[in-house]
């Protein structure tokens, strides 16, 4: 650090006096989670018949049943004594089953683990508990689908560490092969972007899971979704960018550098570990985004015209 | 407020934190609070590290940056004192000192 830096003595006293800057939105970060996790009402229609690798349906509660599914290519196995939330999460899950050699094995409601333990992670809502073991998922107290979409959620955003992967509060839009970003807060326009994209481009109108594979980032469709409602996705795409919906009477584009990339992606990130390791790895995940992704303030009318400003 | 020289500073061990962009974004996790340094205030931050005193880190500024020891001295307690009231930074006394 040799370096002599140029900068007079007046532009010096300005640096370090402008020194920190706090970001006030990001005290949400936490209530951008909380707030997801309230349980929604159910939307007619939304769920699918499912057709999944289900055991055989034994009416007899406890006896104990299994899906298998995969949200951004991890594998979970939920395992339910309770009849009534198999059937409804099964359904509920139906675009995402799959059938992997190593899934993550989750056991719901089956009581309390040995208290000596103390699990890798650990996080409660509403009465219901997840208890991350290093042998062993447990998902306890939960009464209801939401809530076990609740716990997945959280789930996903503590096993992604592993895979350089995260959960953003975004739409993903897919448009010649790539997937478009767009981020923000509730109101932003995530919504309006899904409702103006053709259909069947839309992975998802609320999460977006970003991962990077093979030095690539790509997005996943997630079961997810906001007002847009859907059953979700399956599907992945090379990132195309991302960008921060900012509504405005005119279209318009302009590209973030790194640091400005982070400073608008921490906001939407759903993260629920106050762990120091934890909160480091993901913003060594984030910083390696914010890096290798392109990213935009998106100012935008609330019409399909926006797409005409999109970088390909 | 004056920064006593018989104390080092130490990073909040509880922290995340990463450079980019030659500035550093600083992750409070208990909080969900982000904190940002520029450049100037990044090379302090990489130097604190447990051992070094305000009068220590200020002569590294002056030493890097065109800035007198004077300026560089009060400049770094002003930082200090700031990422101190935001929990960033604790003081540890030095070995054998007694606790302020």
């Amino acid at each position: 650090m040799g370096l002599r830096n140029r900068a007079s003595l007046l532009d010096l006293m300005g640096h370090v006096q402008a020194k920190l800057i706090q970001l006030p939105s990001l005290r949400g970060m936490k209530e951008v989670g909380m707030r997801l996790l309230s349980p929604r009402r159910r939307a007619p229609g939304i769920y699918v018949r499912s057709k999944l690798n289900a055991l055989p349906a034994n009416p007899r509660r406890g006896s104990r049943q299994q899906f298998e599914l995969s949200i951004g290519r991890v594998p979970l196995r939920l395992q339910m004594s309770d009849r009534q939330l198999f059937i409804a999460a099964s359904e509920r899950y139906s675009a995402f089953s799959d059938s992997t050699a190593r899934p993550v094995r989750i056991r719901l409601n089956e009581g309390a683990p040995r208290e000596s333990v103390l699990p890798e992670f650990g996080y409660e809502f509403e009465g219901a508990v997840l208890s991350a073991f290093a042998n062993e998922i447990r998902f306890d107290g939960v009464e209801n689908q939401y809530a076990l979409d609740s716990m997945i959620r959280v789930f996903l955003t503590w096993k992604l560490l592993s895979h350089s992967g995260f959960l953003l509060h975004a739409a993903t839009v897919m448009r010649s092969g790539k997937a478009y970003i767009f981020m923000g807060r509730s109101g932003a326009g995530k919504s309006t972007v899904a409702s103006l994209s053709p259909e069947g481009s839309v992975l998802t109108d609320e999460i977006s899971l970003l991962r990077r594979e093979n030095s690539v980032w790509r997005a996943y469709g997630t079961p997810f979704w906001g007002e847009f409602r859907a059953a979700g996705s399956n599907t992945s795409a090379p990132v195309a960018g991302v960008f921060r919906l900012l509504q405005a009477t005119e279209n318009r584009v302009e590209a973030l550098r790194p640091v400005a990339i982070l400073r608008a992606l921490l906001p939407n990130v759903l993260f629920f570990s106050a762990e120091a390791a934890a909160n480091r790895r993901l913003l060594d995940i984030l910083s390696e985004a914010a890096e290798e992704v392109p990213g935009y303030n998106l100012a935008f009318r609330k019409n399909r015209s926006f797409w005409e400003v999109l970088p390909p | 407020m004056s920064t006593r020289p018989s104390v080092s500073w130490q990073k909040n061990p509880a922290l995340a934190w990463r450079e980019i962009d030659h500035e550093t974004v600083i992750i409070s996790p208990n909080d969900s609070v982000m904190h940002e340094l520029n450049e100037a205030g990044s090379f302090l931050w990489k130097n604190i590290d447990g051992k070094k005193s305000a009068a220590e880190l200020a002569q590294l500024l002056a030493e890097n940056y065109e800035v007198s020891a004077d300026i560089a001295l009060s400049d770094t307690e002003a930082l200090l004192e700031e990422m101190s009231a935001r929990k960033l930074v604790m003081t540890i006394p030095v070995a054998g000192g007694a606790r302020s």
